[in-house]
């Protein structure tokens, strides 16, 4: 390049300013481990996009005087990738707190990176039932299977219903649906009499539903996500097996109706997020979603934007004597925070306590029951 | 100082001493995870080297077998107190235990119908991790919590688990090496070449195969303890077919056949997707660009095999050469 007139001014003109461009840029950070390509990218992208609503709110509101900056790395949903990233945000000394990952497995992998570094890791989704107790260093805002096991499972004892079936897919969130409905079911004097877990994407579930049906229970408890859902309930319809159908909050989703049709409808659930509910945070979060996006916002993506404002509450707290220590404290301290997914209190061990909507779909929406 | 001894010592510098000095230089967890993960795929691609590049099986169920040895060691480890130094072993035994017995029936398929075999192996092996919760933990996985011990001595700082795992995945891959480039690999390559032949030859083909598989699961083995003890949690999904498919791209891209070969593949497979992070998400894509690319412009691999055997041969051939007096052994 030659060095003429011009050049030389834009580099005086770009030195001069380096400084001041440095200090601008003084803000906190943090890391988002999240899957944004491989075969669970649209869940990742579904958390980036809440995270990105979440953060440009807060930076909006002047509530630091430094900007928040989050860090986005792809785990891909693999524990290799999930465990490096963990590294590098550990090695990352600016970098204070950690959210993500989407996956139990690998959230349990690369928690065992922050436990040994001490970073606060808080997880929109890991529903493994050891994730919260690894460490003090980890969080989660996704309620847990036993609170909407007992939930499920007390609002059937209302109804009089004694005789359960249970299916659930066969990971280790499935598992922890069937034993947190089972325990408290059972305690109060139900009985379960068909248990029987998948695998993710099974094409048929005639044969489950065959030999479910041989059984008779009063109701079946389900633990699947939307995709499976749809399939399991239109060939409910389809054999014409007419038992009410409880299921979690996983099972939340606009996609699930759209899959199904009309064989969703009376599918009975418990939520802890529902998008035409009237609260002013609910539809502030809804709006800001669908400027983007052509459907509405699914549990997971509202418990992304809830754990990352957790974060950014916790980062206030904290602030300006912000380190990982003092923002897992600041963490660990939320109480009674009001967010999309209700109001959120860590326990202990770091367990969201929420409380939790019972829901229903009545001509081709969610609506709230009772 | 012969060339051979040169460039031995040379590799041996690169991995003890020059890559722990960046690391220490450095001093980012970031790179020593990579490092460890690199020299573990490294075991994996090198040992399926002998299966698939050498003896000409298609495999296409090498992550079970690596499943198999990170269940075993992260499994005694947790619940059983059987330490890394016992738990090491044993993890590649299991491995190859296993390997002998589903080798009994399926060895004697031809090409496709054994890649077919070894993919349902894989996968009845992935769907046992992932169903059989009272053993495995289900889909729920294995927390193994203590570190690494080798011999009474607790190995936790970050070089000291990178010398750990480079020394064994070094004598792994010499021992491989050694396999690969002797009569006896030889005799496997007749085997891929043309098996009646070889076997009109004097060579026993079923034997050698089975023999060829279980090594292989036993390296595998070796390679999945090393991994439950770097990372202290498994789960059914660090061993899906994917995996298996990883791996195997590590060989071809590297080159069938060629052992530095498919050290330089699983190095560039680990490696470039990291090195590509700052692109964003269309860091897979590029990859598959360049793999593709790769096997359309260099379809014998990075470094193929006949490179990689005159190399051997350079190499080896001055150990092997005849003395005065004597009758030299070996290619001569």
């Amino acid at each position: 390049m030659k060095l003429t007139r011009r050049t030389a001014l834009l580099l005086a003109a770009a030195t001069a300013l380096t400084p001041v461009a440095a200090f601008a840029q003084d803000s906190v950070k943090l890391g988002y481990q999240l899957p944004l390509t491989g075969n669970t990218a649209q869940y990742g992208q579904d958390f980036k996009d809440a995270a990105e609503i979440a953060l440009t709110k807060f930076n909006a509101s002047g509530a630091l005087p430094v900007p928040v900056e989050i860090i986005y790395e792809d785990s891909r949903s693999d524990a290799k990738e999930g465990v490096t990233i963990a590294r590098k945000f550990v090695d990352d000394k600016e970098i204070v707190g950690v959210l993500g990952d989407f996956t139990s497995t690998v959230s349990m992998a690369a928690a065992q990176v922050y436990k040994k570094a001490g970073m606060v890791q808080l997880s929109q989704t890991a529903s493994h039932p050891d994730f919260a107790k690894i460490s003090k260093w980890q969080f989660r805002n996704i309620t847990t299977q036993d609170q909407e096991g007992a939930v499920n499972a007390q609002w059937m004892m209302d109804k009089g219903i004694k005789k359960v079936a249970v299916i659930a897919e066969q990971t280790d969130w499935g598992q922890s649906v069937a034993k947190g409905f089972v325990e408290p079911f059972e305690a109060a004097g139900g009985e379960v009499v068909y248990t029987e877990f998948f695998n993710r994407g099974l094409a048929d579930f005639r044969s489950i539903i065959t030999k479910l049906e041989d059984q008779a229970p009063d109701a079946v408890y389900t633990g699947f996500f939307y995709e499976d859902g749809a399939q399991f309930l239109k060939q409910m319809a389809q054999l014409d097996a007419e038992i009410p159908i409880y299921s979690t909050s996983a099972a939340y989703n606009d996609q699930l109706i759209e899959l199904a049709g009309e064989a969703a409808e009376g599918l009975l659930l418990t939520a802890t997020f529902l998008p035409t509910r009237m609260d002013a945070n609910v539809q502030d979060f809804v709006t800001e979603w669908d400027k983007t996006h052509d459907h509405a916002p699914g549990q997971f993506p509202a418990q992304a934007y809830d754990a990352v404002n957790i974060m950014l509450a916790a980062v206030v707290k904290a602030y300006p004597d912000l380190t990982r220590e003092s923002l897992r404290d600041a963490v660990a301290a939320t109480s009674d925070f009001p967010g999309v997914t209700g109001n959120t209190t860590f326990d202990e061990n770091g367990e969201p306590l929420k409380e939790l909507t019972k829901a229903s779909v009545v001509g081709g929406v969610f609506v709230e029951v009772e | 100082m012969s060339k051979s001894l040169l460039i031995k010592l040379g590799l041996l510098v690169l991995a003890f001493a020059l890559i722990p000095a960046l690391l220490v230089g450095f001093d980012k967890g970031y790179y020593y995870q990579i490092a460890t993960i690199a020299a573990i795929f490294m075991l994996l691609a090198a040992s399926l080297h002998l299966v698939t590049g050498v003896a000409g099986l298609l495999h296409l169920g090498h992550a079970a077998l690596y499943g198999v040895g990170a269940y075993v060691a992260a499994i005694l480890g947790a619940n059983h107190g059987i330490g890394f130094t016992l738990g090491l072993p044993l993890a590649g035994l299991s491995a190859a235990a296993i390997a002998f017995l589903v080798a009994l029936p399926t060895m004697r398929l031809m090409s496709i119908y054994f890649a077919v075999a070894t993919l349902g192996i894989g996968q009845m092996l992935y769907l046992v991790f992932l169903n059989w919760v009272g053993l495995t933990n289900g889909p729920n996985g294995v927390m193994l919590f203590s570190g690494i011990n080798l011999f009474g001595l607790e190995i936790d700082s970050d070089l000291g688990i990178y010398y750990v795992v480079a020394g064994i995945v070094a004598i792994s891959i010499l021992v491989l090496n050694r396999l690969s480039h002797s009569y006896y690999g030889n005799a496997l390559r007749s085997l891929r070449e043309d098996d009646q032949c070889a076997s009109a030859m004097g060579i026993n083909v079923t034997v050698m195969k089975i023999q060829a598989f279980v090594i292989s699961a036993f390296f595998a083995g070796i390679a999945g303890a090393l991994w439950a003890y770097t990372t202290g949690y498994i789960s059914p999904n660090d061993f899906h077919f994917s995996q298996s498919i990883l791996i195997l791209t590590m060989v071809v891209v590297g080159g069938l056949g060629s052992l530095p070969g498919v050290l330089i593949g699983a190095l560039l497979l680990i490696l470039l997707p990291e090195a590509l992070r700052s692109v964003g998400d269309i860091r897979n894509i590029i990859v598959g660009v360049l793999m593709f690319s790769a096997i359309l412009f260099l379809p014998k691999g990075l470094f193929g095999e006949v490179s990689a055997l005159n190399f051997a041969r350079r190499v080896l051939g001055q150990g092997w050469a005849a003395k005065k007096g004597e009758k030299g052994i070996g290619w001569k």
